[in-house]
């Protein structure tokens, strides 16, 4: 073939084309590596920056730190409130296989349906491989130990390490102290865009961790970890941020008497409060029924949660700040104390009891048939006779009650530094005129006050709002309640006579003496207190409560405070149909007393000790030889 | 006139251009493969398949590219029958059916075949047109790089089938077109589009859109493009350093050592690096329309001219991908890309250029 005819011999016209076109597709060309020369440049320098943040943030992951909760302790420097390490079982997900094989025979031996299990993992479909899928949260020993044991048939089965909040008291301590959740998605949108929250942080729900979540909760740290396109944690972390742990925290309760009062209550359903009456501290608050708040710290099933919620009993709620109910035969000490301030009685105004006495045209009851007889204002209250107080409350008046009642912290919050607290009612004309402010009911009825001497009708309180009441009859000043060790709110002085608190303390003694409260005697140390039973039915006055069924049986209290004359300890315990409260509530009451006197009483099930005449025959002749 | 005897003038500029896009394309293979034990040994393979290639091409040019051209029809009559092997027995890999696999070694046929096709055209070219390129010769040449393209297509590998494209254009300009062919040839491609568009499978119009709004979609087709972006952009002008590039080495960046080496050369060397391959690239081409013009005859001039238009098709192709403007093809780097046929045909195709500047007519 003829390849080799020279350009500028033959094709003359080919050659200048072929030139001319060489040169347009070499314009073309250079044109072409212009342009993408240009594109580098401004993909790699004009916009650099931001490119290389979209790398960084491509391969930066930021790992949170959790920061381990501030211990709680109680006055005693007993821990009441602790973060534990915990061990979890997980399905590691990478490289997963036989997941069905696997999760039965996770079934097998701890017995998780494995339906459960299959839908959890369906649920984290999507989610990056390496997070793993939750099999038990806080596994026992025992359980760990069953699966270590059978390695081979569990090849994705991992112990993960974690902290999880502990409360050795368990349900003791359940309302007073409250229970962690991880924060909801509720609490993120109320706090705004620069909260302090984040999502994943534990934080307080109720009770003590709710109030003082700040202190004890702490804040998180992070760190950055590189990761692949798959998110598999790959490099070193980088710089980020130490997590600052949450502070301790002392509160006022004491751990011993939290305990025996909870116990105390048995399966009684109620709530007790015991103060420091002097300053207000609080030294044990229980509500019953109440529930595991360990249950809560790994995060709660929802069949779990819906039981609590469900229950009638009403678990959740913490009576001892947020139940109110009719005080009964206690709120006499507040009439007690009206009718003296107001001059309407002395100590030794006498009154007759026959039983009953018709005021405005209506028979009012005592619940002892036949009367108590003659009584003054001691006997009245020993005895606890209603006649006596509705007289009272005649000639003091609605008035004069309600003045008293507020002095003494009824009708309003007690100001205790703990959520949810609520209040009672104390009724008085302007109140009423005020709550049914338009309708029929907003009118004050004579009557009304007869039924509020005894602590009935349309008065109520918390337990809270009861002991804080008697501390003011105890020490003569009505305290804040607190459960802050340091809180040094001043108490508020009672404006009353020389005396008044004196007669009442002095009857008060002599209900656990010799009247209605006399299960809650304590030996060598003399106790004070008043026993109440609040009506739930119309026809329990006049029949004894304690033969009545269960649900239809009077609600039962005792207040009262110890020892009588120089009190350290006082109290309000309410039993939920409880009957007479002296027949209920006062046996809790001493249980818990002895807890707390008992380094002054003699030990119950000590030893007898040897008497002197032998103790002297010993130190002579040596130990061997009293018993030869 | 007797055959040049070898070297009249060794053309060692364009040889160490290429040398140097291979040498680097290695440096990149290895940063990107070398923590994945699975394909860590890759870039020694490419090492040897450039000894492989580098010894093809001295051989190639030790021959006058007058006596190649004479065989052309017969290689590629040949590569044509490998063409139909590979469909009827060939490896299939990622859904393409285009490994020949011979023992230890797998040839990519398709490759070998444009450097036939660039032989074969150029023959024709040289040989067969007089004036202008008349209808006839468009059939002819049509069906020297159809037949090729038709069997790729069939494997199906869409991307290598495009990179024919380019040399049987510039063939055709060079024979001659004239203009108002070209011009009536454009308005039918345009009148033809939306009916191309109608034919086209789902992902391939996915990839299409994805160039046009590279945020339709960040998690799928969208994902190779943008992590690409990423990559190039991430780089700056000197880049994280080798080995360092956290797109290319936390495996972000997809198919990194094969069709995506430059995002890695322009993530670990920044703008300098990326710059310094585009001026390899350019210097290269820039040899081969020189070599085009300073040639003694036609034959010579159209193999410089259409070995350019392969190279720098495929190079164009490539790079647009790379900087997200054409849409993902599986159209590898020529000399950078990992793939032994690929390398030793490339520089099969450089082999000519050397050749043919090597016994230019010296005034």
């Amino acid at each position: 073939m003829d390849y080799r005819q020279r350009w500028e011999l033959k094709e003359y016209r080919f050659e200048q084309r072929f030139h001319w076109r060489t040169t347009v597709l070499h314009a073309v060309l250079v044109l072409l590596m212009v342009t993408y020369l240009g594109m580098f440049a401004w993909l790699q320098i004009a916009d650099g920056d931001a490119w290389a943040e979209k790398a960084e943030a491509n391969r930066l992951r930021k790992i949170p730190i959790l920061p381990n909760r501030g211990v709680v302790y109680d006055r005693r420097h007993d821990v009441l409130a602790s973060t534990r390490p915990s061990l979890n079982l997980v399905l590691r997900r990478e490289g997963l296989t036989d997941a069905d094989g696997q999760l039965r025979r996770v079934e097998g031996l701890l017995g998780i349906p494995y339906a459960e299990l299959r839908t959890r993992l369906d649920k984290m479909k999507g989610r990056p491989s390496f997070e793993s899928m939750m099999i038990k949260q806080d596994a026992s020993l025992d359980e760990l130990a069953k699966v270590e044991a059978r390695r081979e048939w569990f090849p994705s089965v991992e112990i993960e390490e974690v902290t999880r909040r502990n409360y050795a008291e368990g349900a003791a301590v359940a309302h007073v102290l409250g229970y962690v959740a991880e924060v909801s998605e509720d609490q993120l949108s109320r706090q705004g865009a620069h909260g302090p929250l984040e999502r994943g942080d534990i934080v307080g729900r109720t009770g003590i961790e709710k109030g003082f979540d700040r202190t004890l909760r702490g804040r998180r740290g992070w760190k950055f970890v590189t990761v692949n396109n798959l998110g598999r944690p790959y490099g070193d972390a980088e710089n980020g941020r130490e997590p600052t742990d949450g502070n301790a925290l002392q509160v006022t309760l004491d751990g011993r008497l939290q305990h025996t009062l909870y116990e105390a209550f048995g399966e009684e359903t109620g709530a007790g409060v015991f103060l420091d009456p002097w300053t207000g501290e609080v030294l044990a608050l229980v509500s019953t029924p109440a529930y595991d708040p360990n249950v809560f710290a790994g995060g709660i099933d929802t069949a779990s949660w819906q039981s609590l919620e469900k229950d009638p009993r009403k678990p959740m709620n913490p009576r001892g700040i947020a139940n109110f109910y009719a005080p009964g035969s206690t709120f006499k000490v507040v009439m007690a104390v009206a009718g003296l301030e107001s001059g309407v009685i002395s100590p030794s105004t006498t009154m007759y009891c026959g039983g009953s006495a018709v005021f405005y045209g209506r028979p009012f009851l005592c619940w002892k048939k036949g009367g108590h007889g003659t009584v003054d204002l001691r006997a009245a209250l020993t005895h606890s006779c209603n006649v006596y107080f509705y007289n009272v409350g005649q000639r003091a008046g609605i008035d004069a009650i309600a003045k008293w009642g507020d002095l003494l912290n009824l009708g309003r919050p007690t100001g205790i530094d703990l959520p949810g607290e609520k209040s009672g009612t104390l009724p008085s004309p302007a109140w009423k005129a005020k709550r049914y402010a338009g309708t029929a009911n907003a009118k004050w009825f004579a009557g009304e006050t007869i039924s509020v001497a005894i602590g009935q009708g349309l008065v109520s309180a918390t337990p809270l709002q009861m002991a804080t009441m008697i501390s003011g009859i105890a020490t003569g000043a009505v305290p804040y309640p607190h459960v802050l060790q340091r809180d040094r709110r001043a108490p508020r002085k009672l404006p009353v006579h020389p005396g008044t608190l004196e007669a009442i303390r002095l009857a008060l003694a002599d209900v656990v003496e010799e009247g209605t409260g006399q299960k809650a005697q304590l030996g060598s140390i003399r106790v004070a207190g008043k026993t109440g039973t609040a009506q739930v039915f119309k026809h329990s006055a006049g029949i004894d409560a304690d033969k009545l069924d269960k649900a239809e049986r009077d609600h039962a209290w005792f207040v009262g405070f110890a020892p009588a004359e120089k009190p350290e300890i006082a109290f309000a315990v309410m039993v939920e149909h409880g009957g007479h409260g002296g027949t209920t509530a006062a046996p809790i009451v001493r249980k818990v007393l002895e807890v707390f006197f008992e380094d002054r009483l003699p030990k119950k099930d000590a030893p007898a000790q040897p008497g002197p005449l032998q103790a002297r025959a010993e130190a002579v002749l040596g130990g061997t030889a009293a018993t030869r | 006139m007797a055959e040049r005897p070898l070297p009249d003038s060794f053309d060692f500029p364009t040889l160490v251009a290429a040398l140097a896009l291979a040498f680097l394309g290695v440096l990149a293979i290895a940063s990107a493969t070398h923590a994945d034990p699975t394909v860590g040994a890759l870039w020694k393979a490419q090492l040897v398949w450039l000894g492989l290639a580098t010894a093809g091409l001295l051989v190639i040019v030790a021959v006058d590219y007058h006596t190649w051209a004479d065989l052309a029809l017969v290689f590629h009559a040949v590569v044509a029958g490998l063409l139909v092997l590979v469909l009827l027995f060939g490896r299939e890999v990622g859904g393409n059916k285009s490994w020949l696999v011979l023992g230890p070694v797998r040839l990519q046929p398709s490759e070998l075949a444009k450097w036939t096709t660039c032989l074969s055209l150029s023959a024709y070219l040289a040989t067969r047109v007089r004036g202008f390129v008349t209808a006839r010769d468009v059939v002819r040449m049509g069906l020297l790089a159809g037949v090729p393209t038709a069997l790729v297509l069939a494997q199906p590998d869409t991307g290598t089938a495009l990179t024919f494209i380019p040399m049987y254009v510039v063939a055709l300009l060079i024979g001659g077109l004239r203009w108002r062919v070209v011009v009536v040839a454009l308005v039918l491609a345009l009148l033809a589009a939306p009916f191309l568009w109608a034919h086209l499978e789902g992902y391939q119009r996915e990839r299409v859109l994805t160039v046009l709004d590279p945020d339709r979609d960040p998690s799928g087709v969208g994902y190779q493009v943008r992590q690409s972006k990423i990559a190039v952009g991430s780089g700056g002008w000197t880049g994280k350093g080798l080995f360092a590039g956290t797109q290319s080495q936390l495996n972000f960046l997809p198919a990194k050592h094969t069709d995506f080496v430059l995002a890695v050369v322009s993530e670990e060397l920044g703008f300098v690096g990326a710059g310094v391959v585009v001026a390899l690239f350019y210097f290269l081409f820039w040899r081969g329309i020189r070599g085009a013009r300073a040639s003694q005859d036609r034959l010579g001039s159209c193999i410089c001219l259409l070995v350019v238009a392969w190279l720098a098709g495929q190079f164009a192709i490539n790079v647009g991908m790379v900087l997200g403007v054409l849409p993902t093809i599986g159209v590898p780097l020529p000399l950078m890309s990992y793939g032994g046929s690929a390398l030793v045909a490339a520089f099969a195709g450089v082999a000519l250029i050397v050749n043919v500047q090597s016994r230019r007519f010296v005034n």
